[in-house]
């Protein structure tokens, strides 16, 4: 599904040359769910970037599904990020000026749906997370849990096969990360593709796969046969 | 929801942020309307007008201004009456009529009226026998087609038409079509002006000029009943073409030295050019004030630009192709530019039907291809300023949606 072939990518900053992200060979199986630890400022974030088709590597391949990212033009990654993928962030990154309803409606707009399939498709995601109540409310007038399952019902929308998240459970309360993490398990259950990147040990043990990154360079933690059982464990 | 849903949301949402640049261009648009309309009108105007008063040519005090002939103010200051005679007698070529002016204000029936002395050319023709000086006669000017030098229209309508009248006895009175309405007399009606006791000739038909509000009486019971002495406000002269108004400037000028000599066709011309300098200027005015409009819109945009940076990247993120951001941001910039293109427009339009009455003194009509002239002028300065900053956000980099607020 995913396959990092000899990837790295560096910043010149003041002369000198840093390398902020750097793996041999990294393979992450279509369904699989995938854990990204290490601690602040290791790449976790340039990971992210480069595996959603937004950060071309200096060195090295991302092939998606077969296809070499980064030999697409923006645009053709711009329609493949909209088909593919889903990306969750740790501050939701709502539209503050939309409707929880218009929030969710946004990457099916980018994938030139009807107007009444997108209300309809929408719709039904946010009642499935028990927000029918709140279609129309705008960010600042929903709580942070509700902010966040806006957020996922919005990265969901779209039936994407990778979902790429990035601290997706640090700005919430026990309640609402569960809620994150049970999303996350659905999906995983469901066939979908999770890579998410946390500081949260919790969160990371659900996750079936876990990876290290410290200072750019990737290494593999442990490789849980079941994500359930961890959880269970945890 | 579409692209421009997005865009009007966000729009709706801050108002406030757009406003000021909206409101340069919406005044830059209102302005240009505005002196477009009252000038063009205007230019049209003074041209009917100039086509109509041919080589006219006014005799005024030195101190005298063209607004105080038109005003018929008598602050304007004041000619000995001779010089009517010395003008007559200068046998100048191409004279045809000479018509002095003495105004004083009075009281016509409780209405304020401009009692207006002018002296009928009958009596020039009987000065010219009793002084037996025919080669003082105005001269016919060579090849001239319009001149008449004898007896013209009799009736008092000559007036208008002609600047002069031919018959007018001490004890009747002509009224201009305002005053004829305002105090509801007709020929032939006794009146009290002044103290005379007069017996009213005609009420002269509408012209649209200051003679409507005049009541016209013979130049010396004018000026014994205002106690006055020998004098006028002002002498018209009737030339016989164009050319000969020309010729005729310098002479009596050499003539009257004392005296300001003006000719109405240049003045008429100098306001056409006047006004073209307007309409010209009208264009200058809509380049700053657009300008304006278009730098504040840019700043505007471009402020926006940075504010949404990690809503850009998030969009991005979602499938938000870069060509979708700079429409988005052009589309923003469309909204505004026809927006307050359209009320500029519409304010200049009122601005310019109400003011041009006063203003210019002329009615002003909606000329459709100015406005819509202006609000695409305005529609493309907000879409050139926009573009900029559109492209730069189109431009920026999708990570920014993982930046921390």
């Amino acid at each position: 599904m995913i396959q990092l072939t000899q990837v790295t990518k560096q910043y010149h900053r003041r002369g000198e040359t840093v390398t902020a992200f750097q793996c041999d060979q990294l393979s992450i199986g279509k369904g699989e769910y995938v854990a990204v630890v290490g601690p602040s400022g290791s790449g976790k974030t340039t990971l992210l970037s480069l595996l959603g088709g937004m950060l071309s590597p200096t060195t090295g391949e991302v092939v998606l599904n077969g296809q070499s990212l980064y030999k697409l033009s923006p645009a053709a990654r711009s329609a493949l990020r909209s088909e593919c993928m889903g990306f969750v962030f740790q501050t939701f990154n709502l539209i503050p000026y939309l409707t929880a309803l218009q929030n969710v409606q946004i990457p099916l707009c980018l994938s030139r749906m009807p107007i009444e399939e997108q209300i309809e498709r929408a719709t039904a995601l946010l009642v499935q997370f028990g927000l029918e109540e709140r279609l129309h409310h705008r960010p600042s007038e929903l709580s942070v849990g509700q902010q966040q399952r806006v957020a996922l019902a919005r990265t969901l929308v779209n039936d994407p096969q990778v979902i790429l998240a990035d601290e997706p459970t640090g700005n919430l309360d026990p309640e609402s990360r569960e809620i994150v993490l049970t999303a996350f398990e659905k999906c995983h259950h469901d066939g979908r593709t999770l890579v998410m990147v946390t500081h949260d040990p919790v969160a990371a043990t659900r996750a079936q796969r876990q990876l290290l990154l410290r200072n750019g360079q990737l290494g593999e933690i442990e490789a849980a046969a079941d994500s359930e059982t961890s959880h269970r464990a945890a | 929801m579409t692209l421009y849903s997005i865009v009007y949301q966000e729009l709706k949402a801050r108002p406030w942020a757009m406003l000021s640049s909206g409101l340069a261009i919406l005044l830059g648009v209102a302005a240009l309307v505005a002196i477009r309309h009252i000038t063009v009108h205007s230019e049209g105007e003074v041209s009917r007008q100039l086509s109509t008063l041919g080589a006219n040519i006014l005799v005024l005090p030195k101190e005298a201004t063209l607004q105080d002939f038109y005003s018929a103010d008598k602050n304007g200051g004041s000619l000995p009456e001779e010089h009517v005679s010395e003008i007559w007698m200068a046998g100048l070529t191409g004279v045809e009529k000479v018509s002095p002016k003495l105004n004083v204000p009075a009281n016509l029936g409780g209405i304020p009226v401009t009692f207006t002395g002018i002296l009928p050319q009958s009596e020039f023709a009987a000065q010219s026998a009793w002084q037996t000086v025919s080669m003082f006669t105005p001269k016919k000017h060579d090849g001239c087609k319009k001149a008449h030098t004898g007896p013209g229209d009799q009736s008092p309508e000559a007036l208008i038409t002609s600047r002069a009248i031919e018959n007018l006895k001490d004890n009747e009175l002509v009224l201009g079509a305002d005053v004829g309405e305002k105090s509801a007399y007709s020929e032939g009606d006794q009146v009290e002006l002044l103290g005379g006791q007069f017996t009213i000739l005609a009420v002269l038909p509408r012209t649209g000029t200051v003679d409507d509000s005049r009541v016209f009486g013979h130049l010396h019971t004018v000026q014994k009943l205002s106690n006055s002495g020998e004098t006028v406000n002002a002498i018209e002269i009737v030339g016989c073409c164009e050319d000969a108004a020309g010729d005729l400037v310098p002479e009596l000028s050499k003539l009257l030295p004392n005296a300001k000599v003006v000719t109405i066709s240049q003045v008429v011309q100098t306001q056409v050019g006047v006004n073209r300098l307007m309409a010209n200027t009208s264009w200058f005015i809509l380049g700053v004030l657009v300008c304006v409009g278009g730098a504040s819109l840019a700043g505007a945009i471009s402020a926006n630009v940075r504010e949404r940076r990690r809503e850009i990247g998030t969009l991005m993120a979602l499938g938000a192709t870069p060509s979708f951001v700079l429409k988005m941001f052009l589309a923003k910039a469309l909204i505004l530019g026809v927006i307050a293109g359209s009320l500029g427009c519409v304010l200049g339009l009122v601005t310019a039907v109400v003011a041009g009455p006063r203003w210019a003194g002329v009615e002003i009509l909606p000329m459709p291809g100015t406005a819509l002239l202006a609000v695409l002028a305005a529609t493309l300065v907000a879409l050139t300023a926009a573009y900029w900053p559109a492209r730069q956000a189109a431009r920026l980099d999708p990570c920014l949606c993982f930046q921390e607020v």
